[in-house]
């Protein structure tokens, strides 16, 4: 069976080398390649042909709706995809590569296209000038999946610049890391420009924390299974699974760098990171659920209502016994003085 | 025995009402702090409880500080420099040594001045230090998404957290503290019995010696 994470995988070391943000440029093709290429498209059109009834009647579906007052552009949007996905829409449109013989899944997943943050673009926006026509070249020309192309602009408004993101990405277990696993490891690999969306402010936190671990348990699905006794470790572990992104851990506390996925053996294990008044990580996780609060309640019920309180936060042990001990000791002081007030009156009294 | 009428009832209502919520705020704040303990408040009731109770806390702090600017309440929050460090010490040598001597109160109270200077300074510490304090932490805390990333080099949440909860520390202490003094007036409970009625009465004979009540002068 061909996973998300395989077709991404692929798609990766097909389109990306060296730096993650860019497209590789293409080759011309050789006879062999050529040769290889003419039997692909004859495949791929068996398939269609085979599956074209069903296709045909998905079609309807599959056509957006696009009312005269929606946007032009929107809508040659919408007319291009519904050109691609006769076929990609096909959840069994895929080829056999012919270099190390694993299936190539080609299939695109229309609802998940369809709600993703890439949902209303043309294809060819993204696939270039190679795809405009059919048969497809094999490899994309230069250019083709440029995704800065797209994404510079946003520089101004993230946080956090695309450099940034590639510096983290660099340093990540996933581009550093020996495994073969590895190997052509992409954005492409977890962010599947496909489905793709990122979590919007306003969603359930626990919706937010499983499309997020989605990602990762695409590849990482031993962890779950029902023998693993991965993060045994962690008391109450799966609440932990439902509660917290894997990255709040698997990326380095001290700094905001969620593309610097460590190695297991490097992530944090210290309880008191969250539990207790670490700043970094503390925030980061309180943040998340104050700006959610906020979105969803507004800001007058959030005061009263509000949800984001990590337990332990405000916790600091020293503090507290530091506290106690002093408010016990103010107790035992002023009952001493008490006492000592009633024994003099009493005295005073008898006398 | 003089009496005089100290405490308005403004004053006396925002005072009990304080009061309550001080307490719900103690209890909804351990509840969650200490959360697990089966003999505290459920976390999530805790929550809601803490939260209203802070905002109702901010709204009478509000009122008592524009009401007290407003009236003459205001006069006996002015420190006298000029005998502040005399009658400091005057006071403290009577809470730590005099008290046991029955000898006569430093401090007599009178309608220009009720508060004694250890009275008044804390008063003033905790009504115009430590409650902004605490209750702008607690609206930091409910509102940190608008605050910057870090303060001082550390970060916001945590330094607000900190700040909440040292500052609730010291005001649990300041009640435990409020708790007792006041059962240092002429009788164990003649300080209570004039923050409900709001008429302190004070006699100038020994304790042991009782008298009969003098006409009360008029507020």
């Amino acid at each position: 069976m061909i996973t998300s994470r395989d077709r991404a995988t692929r798609q990766g070391a097909q389109l990306h080398t060296d730096n993650p943000l860019q497209a590789p440029t293409g080759s011309p093709g050789s006879t062999k390649a050529r040769a290889l290429h003419l039997g692909r498209s004859l495949a791929l059109w068996l398939c269609f042909f085979a599956l074209g009834a069903s296709v045909d009647q998905s079609v309807a579906a599959i056509a957006e709706p696009v009312g005269g007052a929606v946007d032009k552009e929107l809508a040659e949007a919408a007319a291009d995809r519904h050109a691609c996905l006769r076929c990609h829409a096909m959840s069994t449109l895929g080829y056999r590569d012919p270099d190390d013989g694993e299936i190539v899944d080609l299939s695109i997943d229309r609802e998940g296209l369809a709600h993703s943050v890439h949902g209303e673009l043309a294809c060819i926006d993204c696939h270039r000038r190679s795809y405009r026509r059919y048969p497809h070249p094999d490899r994309p020309a230069p250019g083709d999946l440029d995704c800065i192309g797209c994404h510079e602009d946003e520089n101004q408004n993230l946080s956090r610049g695309w450099v940034d993101i590639d510096a983290e990405f660099k340093r990540s277990v996933h581009a550093v890391s020996d495994s073969p696993r590895v190997e052509g490891f992409s954005c492409h690999s977890c962010h599947d420009p496909h489905r793709f969306r990122p979590a919007a402010v306003g969603e359930p936190i626990v919706q937010i924390v499983r499309n997020h671990n989605e990602v990762c348990l695409s590849c990482h699905e031993k962890l779950i299974a029902p023998s693993s006794t991965s993060h045994g470790w962690l008391p109450n572990r799966d609440a932990h699974w439902t509660s917290v992104r894997c990255v709040d851990c698997h990326t380095p506390v001290a700094v905001f760098a969620n593309h610097e996925v460590l190695p297991a053996e490097k992530s944090e294990k210290n309880c008191v990171s969250c539990h207790s008044a670490d700043p970094q990580l503390l925030a980061r996780l309180y943040q998340f659920r104050s700006e959610e609060d906020i979105a969803r309640r507004g800001l007058l019920a959030k005061a009263v209502f509000n949800e984001a309180y990590v337990v332990g936060m405000s916790k600091s042990p020293a503090l507290d016994r530091l506290s106690l001990a002093i408010i016990g000791l103010m107790v035992l002081l002023l009952a001493a003085h008490g006492v000592g007030r009633y024994l003099v009156r009493r005295a005073n009294r008898r006398a | 025995m003089k009496s005089l009428y100290l405490y308005p009832v403004w004053l006396r209502l925002w005072h009990w009402i304080n009061a309550l919520l001080f307490l719900t705020l103690i209890a909804s704040g351990v509840s969650m702090h200490y959360a697990g303990a089966d003999w505290l408040m459920p976390f999530a009731t805790a929550r809601v409880v803490h939260n209203t109770a802070g905002i109702l806390l901010t709204m009478a702090w509000i009122i008592f500080v524009v009401a007290n600017a407003r009236s003459e309440n205001a006069r006996h929050y002015r420190v006298r420099f000029r005998t502040l460090i005399g009658d400091l010490i005057a006071q403290t040598r009577y809470y730590m040594i005099g008290i046991f001597r029955l000898e006569p109160h430093p401090f007599h109270v009178t309608e220009a001045m009720k508060f004694n200077t250890l009275q008044q300074l804390s008063y003033l510490g905790v009504m115009y230090g430590l409650m902004p304090i605490l209750i702008l932490s607690g609206w930091a805390f409910l509102y940190s998404v608008y605050l910057p990333e870090t303060l001082f080099g550390l970060g916001s949440v945590w330094v607000v957290a900190m700040t909440h909860v040292v500052v609730s520390y010291l005001l649990a202490l300041f009640l435990l503290v409020h708790m007792y003094i006041i059962t240092t007036g002429d009788t164990v409970f003649s300080n209570l019995r004039a923050m409900i009625t709001g008429w302190h009465r004070e006699t100038d004979l020994p304790r042991t010696e009782t008298t009969a009540p003098a006409p009360r002068e008029t507020p």
